[in-house]
């Protein structure tokens, strides 16, 4: 199974693509992804109702966020009130450390983000202020990522024997499933994805 | 003939350009939009200021995708276009600025594309969406 | 300094600071679309019937201040444009003497690349001698600025 994790919509500020677009992208291109999860910025979108578009399309839609801490941008899956009490998804100036308890408490993962970028990823805020614990997954491919930013996550990621994911961070409907990661078991909804996140049990792919 | 709205698939790319932003089109660019800054017109300049070298203007850059658009669809009529300035792109470079169609309403007989425009190294520097009529 | 980016946003958007007018010449409209690569003769050739300004040639104005005259400094001063969204609504042809109304339209933060991030949306609102609305052009402007909240 194929998911892309890492998408953004017009619910977020600066998403410009619709999601039903990205469905028929994905569809008139033949694209092999099973699904795509959406991480809107700096909030939970408990708005959307995607069920008729996975009816339509056949294709896995999941929600999770993107969260800003002082170790740059975290992907928050599994969602649920208990977190979004736990810390404010608004901030932009979270903790690393209580993102990451936090989540793990209630029964999610955080996965910090593109942690090759500068400033707003892990490689440089683990250089400058040591190393955080309770970090398993981070985004090893980024479909935004520039130059040497994948490389320095996947080194990241083998210093430290964290677990890579891939996402496609799209913000227009062109750039979906860029990045994407491979599950060998079947996912059907969020639990199945945090259970399988938890596992360890997946592999990044780039489509660049 | 002019490509009208009905010629028009969902995934359509439009013919990719290759524009020029040499130094000379660019002074030309900055001198009719009013634009007298260094980092546009001068290498040395903008190396003064920490960049590499001297960048294109975003705006310049926002020209370039809508002479994209017109250079496919000359009859399009731009209804609405929105670019973000990700990273500058380099005078004397050789970007590629591309577009895809994203989005068709048979309504307003207008489409969506995604815009474009990457460096040598294929990296984005600027993404846009913009709305279009088509006759 | 920490920024209350609620309190500023309650405080200085939304009204018009700043009315600036510009004149239209043929020749600054075919320079600014040649030297972007257009092509249509509507845009290039100012004998075309229908010759007139490329649908963002209003993103190159600026008013006569880009923030009101007390809106507090913030950050260290320096600053970059993120984006324009340009709305064209009727054509603007050579001879046109164009008004622009420029209001703070949204103030928000946001981390990326740069750093701590504070986003100044410009809104400048154009309309021709007749009074028609011609274009709306919204700035994204970046500010730096660590002590953003």
């Amino acid at each position: 199974m194929i998911l892309d994790l890492h998408n953004h919509s017009i619910v977020s500020d600066d998403g410009r693509a619709k999601v039903e677009n990205y469905c028929q992208w994905i569809r008139k291109r033949e694209i092999p992804l099973d699904g795509f999860v959406l991480t809107e910025h700096r909030q939970f979108d408990d708005v959307s109702d995607y069920r008729a578009l996975e009816d339509e399309y056949g294709i896995l839609i999941l929600k999770a966020s993107e969260v800003e801490t002082d170790y740059g941008h975290v992907l928050v899956f599994g969602v649920n009130d208990d977190m979004r009490a736990a810390y404010d998804f608004t901030r932009i100036d979270l903790p690393l450390a209580l993102v990451l308890r936090e989540t793990e408490r209630c029964g999610g993962v955080a996965v910090p983000c593109h942690p090759g970028r500068p400033r707003v990823g892990l490689f440089d805020h683990f250089d400058a202020k040591g190393v955080v614990a309770g970090v398993g997954v981070i985004e090893t491919l980024n479909g935004g990522s520039r130059g040497e930013e994948d490389a320095r996550a996947l080194a990241l990621a083998q210093a430290h024997g964290y677990r890579g994911i891939g996402g496609s961070d799209a913000h227009i409907v062109s750039q979906i499933a860029r990045c994407v990661t491979r599950f060998p078991r079947e996912i059907r909804d969020g639990e199945g994805l945090v259970e399988s996140l938890r596992a360890g049990d997946f592999e990044a792919v780039s489509w660049k | 003939m002019s490509l009208g709205y009905d010629d028009v698939d969902f995934g359509a790319e439009l013919p990719p350009t290759a524009p020029d932003v040499t130094l000379a089109t660019v002074r030309r660019f900055t001198a009719a939009a009013g634009m007298t800054f260094g980092r546009f017109n001068a290498h040395d300049e903008a190396r003064k200021e920490g960049l590499p070298g001297a960048i294109v203007p975003g705006i310049m850059s926002q020209g370039i995708l809508v002479a994209l658009i017109h250079r496919w669809a000359p009859r399009a009529v731009v209804r609405k276009i929105d670019t973000v300035f990700r990273a500058p792109i380099s005078v004397d470079s050789h970007p590629v600025a591309r577009g895809v169609v994203t989005d068709k309403n048979d309504e307003t007989r207008t489409i969506e594309i995604d815009l474009t425009i990457q460096n040598e190294a294929k990296e984005t520097r600027v993404v846009g969406t913009a709305t279009v009529e088509l006759p | 300094m920490e920024v209350d980016v609620e309190k500023l946003k309650r405080d200085w958007t939304g009204f018009t600071f700043d009315t600036a007018e510009f004149e239209v010449s043929a020749s600054d409209l075919v320079s600014f679309a040649s030297a972007c690569g257009e092509t249509a003769k509507r845009y290039t050739d100012p004998a075309d019937p229908d010759f007139r300004a490329v649908p963002n040639y209003t993103s190159r104005y600026v008013g006569r201040r880009i923030l009101p005259d007390s809106f507090p400094r913030l950050g260290s001063g320096y600053g970059f444009d993120a984006g324009k969204c340009v709305t064209p609504i009727a054509p603007i042809r050579p001879g046109d003497k164009v008004v622009a109304k420029s209001q703070i339209h949204d103030i928000y933060t946001k981390t990326g690349r740069s750093g701590t991030m504070l986003f100044i949306v410009h809104r400048m609102e154009f309309s021709n001698q007749r009074g028609e609305p011609v274009s709306v052009v919204d700035w994204r402007m970046v500010q730096q600025e660590r002590g953003a909240r």
